[in-house]
């Protein structure tokens, strides 16, 4: 409730009563009790925490054990951890294979990024017009959402083909072009080819999301824009992306977690090549521990995507606050 | 409008009504003012454009991979048009009578299930709880419905690995079903506390009074009312399971406990010269059972999609 100074005195005088009489000591809030007439004190903890335990053993605890981790090291691959204090790190932020990572995963985060939100805003607004009337529509726009990463990778394998794929077909088509680009095989185009697919996998959230964003724009906005003149462009620049702002800020939060975090398309698509080409962190990660077998060296790695992560996350805490979002 | 749904009531103040509504075909405004009725076929060209443009991009990479499952190995490379000559089922045949696919079939099903079974069965009472009552550890909702935006599954793998290592539950399904039960834990409790806050309370306090005990009032009245909630987080816990690849690569070894995404990646790598058809047949069949499941309840997945990307 909004505290306005008229009357302060009879709304906030129930409470410290409540404190100091014997019958209100226990349950503070009243209304509340009322759900629990019958029901024994242990209930909402027995209801709530195998949940907890779960989420807390299998999201909580191994990102401690992993911090701790990450301060040690195994000399050999059969020998007992041995503490190293920040080695890891230190050597982490000394490799090169860390840096070339960081600067794939740098392009992959941006290029997902512009490439996602151009066609996010573009496919959510022709969308818009149309909206309600054609429902198909809406189960297409859905249809990458229910692929997984590995389908798509398979799926972008034959369409980027550079022998048979549609795609170079397509190029090949063209009078003045000799042969397409080998879009898997060719360490300059490979990252391209990565972005488009990771932004094929994650377009139907950001369509939805800025679909939902315009549906909730007040019509009065937009017809007093119109009223002064502002049409098509000029007002979608001007009136419609401002009160969007939310749903774009949230749509970027979003694509930046998915792209900094995915693991999935790179390694169904590339696995990190040709030549290290979309060696991104995540990979870098995956392939320091899974096919290096050091594992300490690698939840390092793990620790700076968390990190990376966390930041983005307050971004995202910052910008629901800002606006009294919630979704 | 005129079907609108009982339970669209119930999404208020989310942005999942929004969008539901939207796709229902709420009505809105007629968009042509008088002045331009005169441009209304370019007006519809330009409208369509984009549109096809979305289909193209959305369909295309389905279109080309259902093409390629339809011919033979060396159709692929004689026969580049998208349409096949003679298309042949045979792919599809071979895929369907190999153990690998059958296993691993069964093995996305049993997981899917399982997590979807377990997540329910863990979600709904805690997300009673945090709606409900007051306790002590209340506010670990807050920090409930941040932890997966704070803890991708790239940050848990190698722990997560070292513990199954550790407890001797690698390579078993059961771990898997506990490890992506945890995933969408946090996002199914918190759709669903909105759900359960939404149900007026009075309802269950006229239900207590005429003797509903707590059991009682979860299975007639809460229940069913919070049915979409549920079926929207079952869709999203079956969707992880059946689609989740980087855990399932790491805590599964032997070709017997592998799911559809890890064995497709196997195929991919193991074999030295890639039979498209196969892995283009093999794709198809991994997606057609979510496709019967996801037409079924799409408009529970849209609502889902929307608040999956919330938190």
């Amino acid at each position: 409730m909004t505290t306005t100074t008229t009357a302060p005195k009879p709304k906030t005088d129930p409470k410290p009563k409540g404190d100091r009489r014997w019958w209100q000591r226990k349950e503070p809030p009243r209304r509340d009790n009322n759900a629990i007439i019958g029901v024994s004190k242990a209930t909402p903890y027995l209801f709530s925490l195998p949940s907890i335990l779960l989420v807390a053993g299998l999201l909580g605890f191994p990102v401690i054990y992993g911090l701790v981790q990450s301060l040690y090291r195994r000399p050999s691959l059969g020998a007992a951890p041995e503490w190293v204090g920040t080695e890891n790190y230190t050597d982490m932020f000394s490799s090169d294979a860390f840096w070339h990572s960081l600067n794939k995963t740098g392009i992959f985060v941006v290029g997902s990024l512009v490439l996602g939100m151009a066609l996010g805003l573009f496919f959510a607004f022709a969308l818009f017009r149309v909206v309600g009337k054609l429902r198909f529509l809406r189960a297409i726009t859905i249809g990458p959402y229910i692929v997984s990463n590995v389908a798509a990778a398979v799926m972008f394998r034959i369409l980027f083909n550079s022998q048979f794929g549609t795609l170079n077909q397509a190029i090949e088509w063209l009078p003045w072009v000799d042969s397409g680009p080998r879009w898997l095989a060719d360490p300059a185009v490979a990252m391209v080819t990565v972005i488009f697919t990771q932004v094929w996998t994650d377009l139907p959230l950001v369509i939805l999301l800025i679909l939902g964003g315009l549906m909730t724009i007040d019509k009065t906005h937009l017809d007093a824009a119109l009223v002064d003149g502002a049409t098509g462009w000029k007002r979608a620049r001007h009136v419609t992306i401002p009160l969007l702002a939310p749903q774009i800020l949230i749509s970027i939060v979003w694509l930046s977690y998915s792209t900094l975090t995915g693991l999935g398309v790179v390694l169904a698509l590339t696995g990190g090549g040709p030549l290290k080409a979309t060696q991104t962190m995540a990979m870098e990660m995956y392939t320091v521990a899974f096919r290096n077998l050091e594992f300490n060296q690698a939840l390092a790695i793990a620790t700076f995507i968390l990190i990376l992560n966390a930041l983005l996350t307050l971004g995202y805490v910052g910008i629901g606050r800002k606006y009294d979002y919630e979704a | 409008m005129t079907d609108t749904l009982p339970q669209d009531e119930f999404l208020t103040e989310s942005l999942a009504e929004e969008a539901l509504k939207a796709s229902e075909g709420a009505p809105r405004e007629p968009r042509r003012t008088a002045g331009r009725r005169g441009k209304g076929i370019i007006r519809n060209i330009l409208i369509a454009i984009p549109l096809i443009a979305l289909v193209i991009w959305t369909v295309t990479p389905f279109f080309v991979t259902l093409s390629i499952s339809l011919k033979d190995r060396a159709e692929v490379f004689s026969d580049p048009s998208l349409i096949p000559a003679n298309p042949s089922l045979d792919a599809y045949a071979q895929v369907l009578a190999s153990e690998t696919f059958t296993t691993s079939f069964w093995n996305s099903v049993i997981v899917g299930v399982g997590t979807t079974l377990l997540t329910i069965v863990l979600a709904v009472p805690a997300a009673y709880a945090f709606a409900r009552f007051r306790f002590r550890g209340r506010h670990l909702l807050l920090l409930f419905t941040l932890l997966p935006r704070l803890v991708p599954s790239i940050g848990v793998m190698i722990p997560i690995y070292r513990l199954a290592v550790t407890t001797q539950m690698l390579d078993k399904r059961i771990t898997l079903i506990i490890v992506y039960t945890a995933m969408l834990l946090p996002l199914g409790v918190w759709l669903l506390v909105g759900f359960f806050q939404a149900i007026p309370r009075e309802i269950e306090e006229a239900a207590n009074v005429d003797g509903a005990s707590l059991w009682g009032r979860l299975r007639y009245i809460v229940g069913p009312l919070a049915a979409p909630a549920m079926i929207t987080v079952g869709v999203l816990a079956f969707r992880e399971a059946w689609n989740e690849f980087t855990l399932v690569l790491v805590l599964v070894n032997s070709p017997g406990k592998r799911t559809l995404p890890f064995e497709l990646y196997k195929m991919q790598g193991v074999e030295g010269i890639a039979d498209y058809p196969i892995e283009a047949a093999f794709t198809v069949l991994t997606i057609i059972p979510f496709i019967l499941v996801y037409t079924w309840v799409e408009k529970y997945v849209v609502a889902g999609i929307i608040s999956g990307s919330g938190k």
